[in-house]
């Protein structure tokens, strides 16, 4: 009986199982990804078929078909009225572009970035880096970063998107010492430049699903890593944290800790009369004693140990980190290149925003801190 | 019958041993052989081994041959997640590559098309009939559409006819990147000719444009782009090589004459877009009185500001190359170098200067030190739109016409019925005609026959070669067959 047993043993129904065994197996070996983290399926679920996309979303190879044939892109439908910027950022999904005109690349920036608990996966970086040699060893020192992260980091410290982009125009100022930079006469050119650099990052990066906007200086080496969600929940159209400077005194060899961005500020009288007497290409400035504006400046208004979600009403606001939903920048709201109601860059993009029914929002107990030169 | 043997007591019925027999494994050649007997069987296993062995190897192809690499099936999947090798991450662009030139096609310089649409469907035909014939390499050109608080069929049919674009035959057809964007910015303004250019509307208009333009341009443009091109959906003709001429002055902001074509009777043609304008005198001592909020808006009798518009100055036979320098412009079809948006001028939805939407944008690239250029006498022709006064007249007209056509026919049924009334000589006198006429055509005709006749005969004789006679036979035929009409 033997025999014919041996022959009857494989039944049709194993053959099935297992061929339906095998397919599984092919499925789960060639797309390894279905089986990864809900983050990484979101990022391919992302993905774009064309370079030719939204920079804010990564994008798949293009393999070169064989005959040499270019197949044209396809048309895609982008629904901005699904589009949202609420209190809750997290539970909504909504993408965070965040922005950095780049001079000098600090380690503790990037550093700091990747301590932000806000999921990475929902956000892009972009940089703006000027075309010169200061500029190539920036560039040189954060493509070296961007490797580590993307490439060989861990899953969850990877960026959805990163976009470097080099300035078409040379700075007008040679050095960027902190010194130079900050005397009042070279302020106007540096910040019109300035202004057009951002504007430049903020047009060509914006893209068509980007919820929110996070203007962060990469000089700004240290803030809470709940930034992104603190902010946001407050749910305002601009929202800006104070910005401080850790400092040693040279006497005492203490660390201490000193109000660093001027430019977020209450207006008052003086400071109207003052634009009033000016022609139509002078501008206000802050911080400078041969210019008495006598504004109320959010840099003073911190108080130690109070409520961190205290807000303020503000006029005018800095950009070392600073939250923008994006319909506010859709709207038009930029940095002005010129003197725009006597103000320039952040101070006239609070100005813009006013103009068009959007009000600024100051928080004075919540610190992020400035790189000390 | 069944064999003797199976009779015997010790096998079963079919021939095979009983297990108490000890002979197991001897192989009789008078038994029946059971290896042999399920062929079916092993034939449908075979067939499933088969069927197997091609989903396996159809499920290779289909996963790794076309596009997927092979990498993850070698490594066994355990090389990193085999997804992200294929996905692209890091974005590199050098903005000064992306300045605009003015022989950009030579150089690849990508365009972004920007076109606003609003409850646009009937004009769509026309416009993609103006895509598939621009000169500019299409594969330069990155389409961006902008659908809002449309309530016709303007989405799906712009779908459609993108879809057919992007598939077409030639290969030289299909567009760049091509976005639709769908956002709705609550707008109670109506679209028809009448409410747009009214003027009480105009300011709010121009702001809620303001901002459409923003929301398109903001999502649209991208590092790559070296230029802008605005364009209405509902310019009834522009040259082919619009891009191209436009280019080649290499101006930061530049836009063509916009006229539009009218019926006869209100004069043939017509300015049409009369936001393009150089600033003057007037208009900014009228802008220095207006409060922050108001926006002068040019074409209406409330503003006075003699201004040189484009409009007014041109000449059919001028050169198409002339340029003039301008300070507001018209948004029908604008030319724009991309670094002029990417350094931040847009189109003001609030009161810039006085000026909202594409006037506060020519203001504002001029505030940059930008050049706005307009083109007099290079021309494009919007659609003509009649206007409810337009209708009115025009139902005027038919109407006249139709009374005028009425009174014709009355004047004929009239005529008509004078005639039938009256025995008209006329018909009798031509039938007389004709007869005479009739008779005297038979006459020349028989006459001439006959002087025919008579010639053949002659000849006849004269010629005896074959050919002449096959030529004399036929003619007889000829005449025979004349005859025989004569004899009827």
């Amino acid at each position: 009986m033997g025999p014919v047993r041996s022959l009857r043993r494989s039944n049709p129904l194993t053959i099935v199982v297992g061929v339906v065994l095998c397919i599984f197996i092919f499925v789960f070996l060639l797309s390894p990804s279905s089986a990864d983290s809900a983050a990484s399926k979101a990022r391919s679920a992302n993905a774009a078929s064309n370079p030719l996309s939204p920079p804010t979303s990564p994008f798949r190879k293009q393999n070169e078909k064989a005959n040499g044939k270019r197949k044209p892109p396809p048309v895609v439908h982008y629904k901005m009225n699904n589009v949202t910027s609420t209190a809750d950022p997290v539970g909504n999904r909504e993408t965070i572009l965040i922005l950095t005109p780049l001079a000098r690349f600090y380690q503790e920036y990037w550093d700091n970035l990747l301590k932000l608990t806000y999921p990475h996966e929902l956000i892009t970086l972009a940089f703006m880096i000027p075309k010169n040699r200061e500029g190539n060893a920036a560039t040189l020192a954060l493509q070296e970063q961007i490797t580590k992260t993307q490439k060989t980091g861990p899953e969850k410290h990877r960026f959805a998107s990163i976009i470097i982009e080099r300035q078409d125009f040379e700075p007008p100022l040679s050095s960027q010492s902190e010194a130079e930079r900050h005397k009042m006469e070279n302020q106007k050119a540096r910040r019109a430049a300035m202004s057009k650099a951002r504007n430049s990052l903020l047009f060509t990066t914006l893209g068509p699903s980007t919820s929110w906007v996070l203007w962060l200086d990469s000089d700004i080496i240290e803030t809470p890593a709940t930034l992104i969600q603190d902010l946001a929940a407050h749910n305002k159209d601009i929202i800006v944290p104070n910005c401080f400077q850790r400092y040693t005194d040279s006497k005492s060899k203490d660390v201490k800790e000193r109000a660093y961005d001027f430019n977020s500020w209450q207006d008052s009288d003086a400071a109207r009369k003052l634009g009033e007497g000016m022609g139509p290409d002078d501008i206000l400035l802050e911080g400078y004693a041969e210019m008495a504006t006598y504004r109320t400046l959010m840099a003073y208004m911190y108080e130690e140990g109070a409520d961190i979600n205290t807000e303020v009403p503000l006029d005018g606001v800095g950009g070392t980190a600073l939250l923008v939903k994006a319909e506010v920048h859709r709207d038009g709201a930029m940095f002005p290149p010129f003197p725009f109601y006597h103000l320039i860059e952040t101070e006239g993009f609070a100005r813009m925003a006013k103009r068009l029914g959007r009000a600024a929002t100051g928080l004075p107990n919540y610190k992020v801190y400035h790189y000390n030169e | 019958m069944l064999p003797r043997h199976t009779a015997k007591s010790d096998s079963y019925s079919n021939g095979y041993p009983r297990a108490k027999e000890k002979n197991t494994y001897s192989i009789s050649p008078h038994r029946f052989q059971p290896r042999a007997s399920p062929p079916a069987l092993r034939r449908r296993r075979q067939l499933l081994i088969r069927l197997g062995l091609l989903v396996g190897i159809g499920l290779f192809a289909f996963f790794v041959w076309p596009g997927a690499s092979v990498v993850p099936l070698l490594s066994l999947g355990f090389l990193s997640s085999g997804e992200d090798f294929q996905l692209e991450t890091v974005r590199y662009y050098d903005l000064s590559t992306v300045q605009g030139t003015a022989r950009g096609w030579e150089r690849e310089e990508r365009i972004l098309l920007c076109a606003p649409l609003r409850d646009a469907e009937s004009h769509l035909r026309m416009f993609f009939a103006h895509l598939h014939n621009f000169t500019y390499p299409h594969h330069l050109i990155d389409l961006a559409f902008l659908v809002s608080d449309s309530k016709d069929r303007t989405l799906g049919l712009l779908s459609e006819l993108l879809e057919d674009l992007q598939a077409d035959e030639d290969p030289k057809m299909p567009y760049g990147e091509i976005s639709i964007i769908e956002k709705d910015f609550g707008q109670k303004v109506n679209q028809d000719v009448e409410s747009r250019h009214g003027f009480a509307a105009q300011a709010s208009r121009r702001k809620l444009m303001a901002q459409a333009r923003n929301w398109l341009l903001s999502a649209a443009l991208r590092p790559y782009h070296s230029w802008v091109y605005w364009r209405d959906v509902d310019v009834e003709t522009a040259p082919f090589t619009i891009l191209e001429d436009l280019m080649r002055h290499n101006k930061d902001v530049i836009v063509p004459n916009v006229w539009r074509p009218l019926p006869d009777w209100l004069g043939g043609e017509q300015p049409y877009d009369l936001n393009s304008w150089q600033e003057s005198e007037t208009a900014l001592a009228l802008a220095d009185t207006l409060d922050e909020d108001a926006v002068i808006v040019e074409g209406y009798a409330e503003y006075a500001t003699w201004r040189p518009h484009l409009a007014y100055l041109r000449d059919p036979y001028g050169d198409p190359d002339m340029e003039m320098d301008i300070d507001g412009v018209g948004g029908v079809s604008i030319l724009a170098k991309a670094k002029v948006f990417r350094s931040g001028v847009h189109f003001p939805a609030f009161s810039f200067e006085k000026h909202a939407e594409t006037e506060g944008f020519g203001k504002m690239a001029k505030r940059m030190q930008f050049s706005v250029v307009g083109l007099p006498h290079y021309t494009i022709w919007h659609l003509y739109e009649p206007s409810v006064d337009d209708i009115r007249h025009m139902e005027e007209m038919e109407e006249e016409r139709k009374a005028r056509e009425k009174e014709e026919q009355d004047k004929a049924d009239r005529m008509k019925k004078i005639k039938d009334q009256f025995a008209d000589p006329n018909s009798q006198w031509e039938k007389d005609k004709t007869d005479i006429q009739n008779e005297a055509l038979r006459e020349k005709k028989e006459k001439e026959k006959a002087e025919a006749q008579n010639v053949v005969e002659t000849q006849v004789p004269a010629d005896s070669k074959p050919e002449t006679k096959a030529e004399a036979k036929a003619d007889s035929k000829v005449e025979s067959k004349a005859d025989a009409v004569k004899a009827q």
